[in-house]
């Protein structure tokens, strides 16, 4: 019964992933990737991995095919690789336009594929078994501050990492806004969205979505859950609201903007900084303080990871 | 023993209204009548597993967190179908109109 | 058959297609997101060996990688997106081949 029920989800996201490159529309590809990531949210599930399905459903599926979407917009919708004969079967088409000389790479191509994906099956089946670090970190957990093994090794041991993760972020901020110009992040706001029961479901989620972050956040402690879940939540909370017309980003000032993307970070190097004087190693918590400045550094991360995601969106889409 | 039984028999009924509404997804004529049987997978076929799923459990706190999601996923499921449809039909309307 | 052998095996097809993805699509939109699915791919196969690991629980290590990598792969995906979507506003491009 396992078997077959992890088959079909292996064979499924195969032929999603499939579907996803070669889908005729370009629209069809954009919702075989949400169909995609959410698939892969299950086999996490089944993986015994819940922190990572929350963040794949939530980030990877929700936020980028949020992205994707509003990027439909501006590429052609109609566009297809296998242009002005959608109704005919693409191979047909591909045969009947291209002559051998054409065929020479894709077919080269191809099979550099398959013999590439013969050698990654032997290597991955061949992967010694070391045993990894489940020992270790069991091990330390008392010590760690937090009682969920995933949040102890975000957080504490491999603090260093995260905190990177949290600035690569807002250097992707940075990218984006350095890619687009920064003068489009100020254009005059639309006026707040007219149809009322868009207006009354945006009032009802967005406390909705508050809370289900800050229950993430808490629960992360002690279950799957924690800073990133929680910081996606609070960032739908500001996708919403600008979907509907108000624009809280921009509502606040460019100070206040900079204040609050910046503070997550911040709070995290100093922290370590302050740590590294008293005890000569970054980010070594000590034991008694642990699990308090953990969630003190996961609510201002999420706090920071939120505003970043709400800003992406923001001026991705104006 | 019984308690089985029902789980099963709501979980069925929950696969069976999921099933049928995909099929109204693929086989229906048009937007609007794919969008109702959609509506239907929605809110039957998730609330009829999660019954099942907070009877297998048997603990109240699930039960809550359970009757939650249903009412998130009515709640989301009918504001996406409604705008969906408002969009089209606005759609239909100006596509009509410019014809004339 | 382990279930982690199932996805570990699942996770090389999956790479593999989107690096066939990467070098064969066209579109920029479909280059983003096969990236993505080659990104899926990679993190599938860390995680699959976490469960090979387990003693009490699956090797959080590996897990915790995976969460910052998604958000990072997220990240550097919209930033393709933002160039993608200027070159397309610059030069009305939505492919890189050449006109003829």
């Amino acid at each position: 019964m396992e078997l077959l029920t992890d088959g079909l989800l292996a064979l499924l996201t195969a032929y999603l992933a499939f579907r996803c490159m070669l889908a005729p529309k370009l629209s069809k590809t954009v919702f075989t990737f949400f169909a995609f990531g959410l698939i892969l949210a299950l086999m996490w599930i089944r993986l015994g991995a819940v922190d990572v399905a929350i963040a794949e459903a939530a980030i990877a599926s929700g936020f980028m095919g949020v992205l994707l979407l509003d990027s439909l917009r501006d590429f052609s919708p109609s566009y297809s690789e296998f242009e002005d004969n959608i109704e005919q079967p693409p191979n047909q088409v591909a045969f009947a336009k291209r002559s051998l000389s054409q065929w020479v790479p894709a077919i080269a191509s191809g099979a550099g594929l398959l013999l590439f994906l013969f050698i990654a099956l032997q290597a991955v089946r061949e992967v010694p078994a070391g045993g990894g670090l489940a020992a270790f970190a069991e091990a330390k957990l008392p010590e760690s501050g937090a009682e969920h093994p995933v949040t102890a090794v975000l957080l504490n041991f491999r603090a260093y990492d995260t905190l990177l993760e949290v600035a690569v972020i807002l250097m992707g901020l940075l990218a984006i806004f350095a890619a687009g110009g920064i003068r489009q992040f100020r254009k005059p706001s639309l006026p707040p969205a007219k149809d009322p029961v868009l207006r009354k479901a945006i009032l009802i989620f967005t406390p909705l979505l508050f809370l289900f972050g800050a229950f993430l956040l808490y629960i992360g402690k002690s279950g799957p859950g924690g800073a990133f879940q929680a910081a996606v939540l609070w960032g739908a909370i500001g996708i919403l609201l600008h979907l509907g017309g108000w624009r809280i980003f921009n509502a606040l000032s460019r100070r206040m903007r900079r204040i609050i993307i910046i503070a997550g970070p911040l709070f995290f190097l100093l922290t370590g900084f302050a740590l590294m004087a008293r005890s000569g190693t970054f980010l070594a918590y000590p034991p008694a303080f642990a699990g308090f400045l953990i969630l003190i550094i996961e609510t201002l991360a999420a706090v920071s990871i939120a505003a970043a995601l709400t800003a992406i969106y923001a001026f991705l889409t104006d | 023993m019984i308690k089985e039984v029902f789980v099963v028999i709501l979980l069925a009924v929950g696969c069976f209204f999921f099933l049928a509404g995909t099929l109204g997804l693929l086989r229906f004529p048009n937007l609007y009548a794919r969008l109702h049987a959609l509506t239907n997978a929605d809110n039957l076929g998730v609330g009829f597993i999660a019954a099942g799923m907070a009877l297998y459990i048997g603990s109240p706190w699930t039960a809550v967190k359970l009757f939650f999601i249903w009412i998130l996923t009515l709640l989301s499921g009918a504001t996406t179908s409604y705008l969906i449809a408002r969009f089209r039909k606005e759609h239909d309307d100006s596509a009509n109109g410019n014809g004339k | 058959m382990e279930t982690w052998e199932i996805y570990s095996l699942t996770s090389v097809v999956i790479f593999a297609i989107g690096l066939g993805g990467v070098f064969l699509v066209k579109h920029f939109l479909r280059k983003i997101i096969a990236t993505v699915i080659m990104g899926g791919g990679v993190f599938l196969c860390f995680v699959s060996f976490a469960k090979r690991d387990t003693l009490n629980f699956p090797d959080p290590v590996p897990h915790a990688l995976v969460i910052t990598g998604i958000v990072v792969a997220v990240t550097a995906a919209a930033f393709a997106l933002s160039l993608a979507r200027r070159i397309h506003k610059i030069t009305g491009e939505e492919t890189f081949e050449e006109k003829e």
